[in-house]
């Protein structure tokens, strides 16, 4: 695998650490560095409150939602680590929240709300355009449920954060790991044997 | 073959490939709006003052008149006051908001849009009713201010798209 790039582990780092510079700029009242903060965790967010079962409407607001609770409680948090998993929390919390409103409203089926939102294979096979990505997918669909919410959350959060993924998938910390290592080796025994795939 | 992982093993470059591909993929099925970030810039550049934030409870989608006037209803609970407020999309490109508040009261309520474009501002009535016609698409948030003399928390809604 030579030609995978050698410094992904360090970009992410890098990453880390620009997210921490930039909280710590965001907390003096630096809008701008609030807005690289917002541009750089939203797709997380949205995955989350995707994966909570909410609609995409709904989960624009609860993502804007969470944003404005933040503003209320920045001073109280210290590194990016942190920010991430509060900002994951309140995500969830909101999206519970919002959940629960919409049952009241209408008897939605308990199923519907707890399907995953992944796509259906169909639309996916329209969407992704190059061979590679449909591969992928369609292993990834053939993992357990468990596997798929983990890698979901996991694909969006640097290093991976275990304190951040256990927060959005409400399972306890010690067990993300040992998940993460069954669900990426099995996916990858699936990938190497598809020739349609390559890392690159 | 791949060796099997300990929990404490750090991710290696295939790993973070996969990882990073899968990230790809999720975005191109399951994208965010695209006005998402706007739409959070908006609702953040409000002052830091105490607020109330309304969540969305329901939405309608009333109609469509001939395919040129669409009506949209939005109904925010916040903890003081519900917002309600009906969208009409007028032929000329515009849009008029039909508001109610509850309870209703006589206050300010301000539509606000993105930098750098102003707010408009109306008076709701008694029974609090307000409307703001010739509003431009694009986002917006409603922002409803407390009667004067009154110690109450702003209500600010989410971002919307009109």
């Amino acid at each position: 695998m030579s030609n995978v790039p050698v410094d992904r582990a360090g970009a992410s780092l890098d990453r880390a650490a620009r997210l921490g510079e930039r909280l710590e700029r965001a907390r003096a009242g630096d809008r701008d560095a609030l807005d690289e903060v917002v541009r750089e965790l939203n797709p997380l967010l949205w995955r989350v409150a995707r994966a909570q079962g909410l609609a995409a409407e709904e989960a624009a607001d609860v993502v804007q939602t969470t944003w404005l609770e933040l503003v209320r409680g920045l001073h109280t948090i210290r590194s990016s680590s942190a920010l991430t998993a509060w900002l994951v929390t309140t995500t969830r919390r909101e999206s519970w929240r919002v959940r629960g409103l919409a049952q009241r409203q209408t008897p939605h089926d308990a199923a519907t709300l707890e399907s995953s939102p992944d796509p259906d294979p169909g639309p996916a096979d329209q969407l992704l355009s190059e061979e590679r990505d449909r591969a992928l997918w369609q292993h990834v669909a053939r993992l357990p449920e468990r596997c798929r919410a983990l890698l979901r959350i996991v694909a969006h959060v640097d290093r991976p954060d275990y304190t951040v993924v256990a927060e959005a998938l409400g399972m306890p910390r010690g067990s993300i790991g040992p998940t993460r290592g069954r669900c990426l080796a099995k996916l990858r025994e699936m990938l190497a044997a598809d020739s349609t795939w390559s890392p690159t | 073959m791949t060796a099997p992982y300990s929990a404490d093993q750090p991710l290696d470059d295939l790993d973070q490939a996969i990882l990073d591909q899968l990230a790809a993929v999720l975005t191109r099925l399951d994208p965010p709006p695209a006005d998402l970030d706007d739409r959070v810039r908006l609702v953040l550049a409000l002052d830091d003052v105490d607020r109330d934030v309304a969540r969305l409870r329901e939405e309608h989608l009333v109609g469509a008149v001939r395919g040129t006037e669409r009506t949209r209803t939005l109904t925010f609970d916040a903890e003081s006051r519900t917002v309600m407020i009906t969208i009409v999309d007028r032929p000329d490109g515009l849009v008029r908001i039909d508001g109610w508040l509850a309870p209703g009261a006589a206050v300010r309520v301000e539509l606000r849009h993105p930098a750098p474009d102003p707010s408009q501002t109306v008076e709701s009535d008694a029974s609090g009713r307000f409307v703001l016609d010739g509003v431009p698409h694009g986002l917006a948030q409603v922002v409803v201010h407390p009667a004067r003399g009154e110690h109450a928390p702003q209500v600010v809604t989410p971002a919307l798209a009109l």
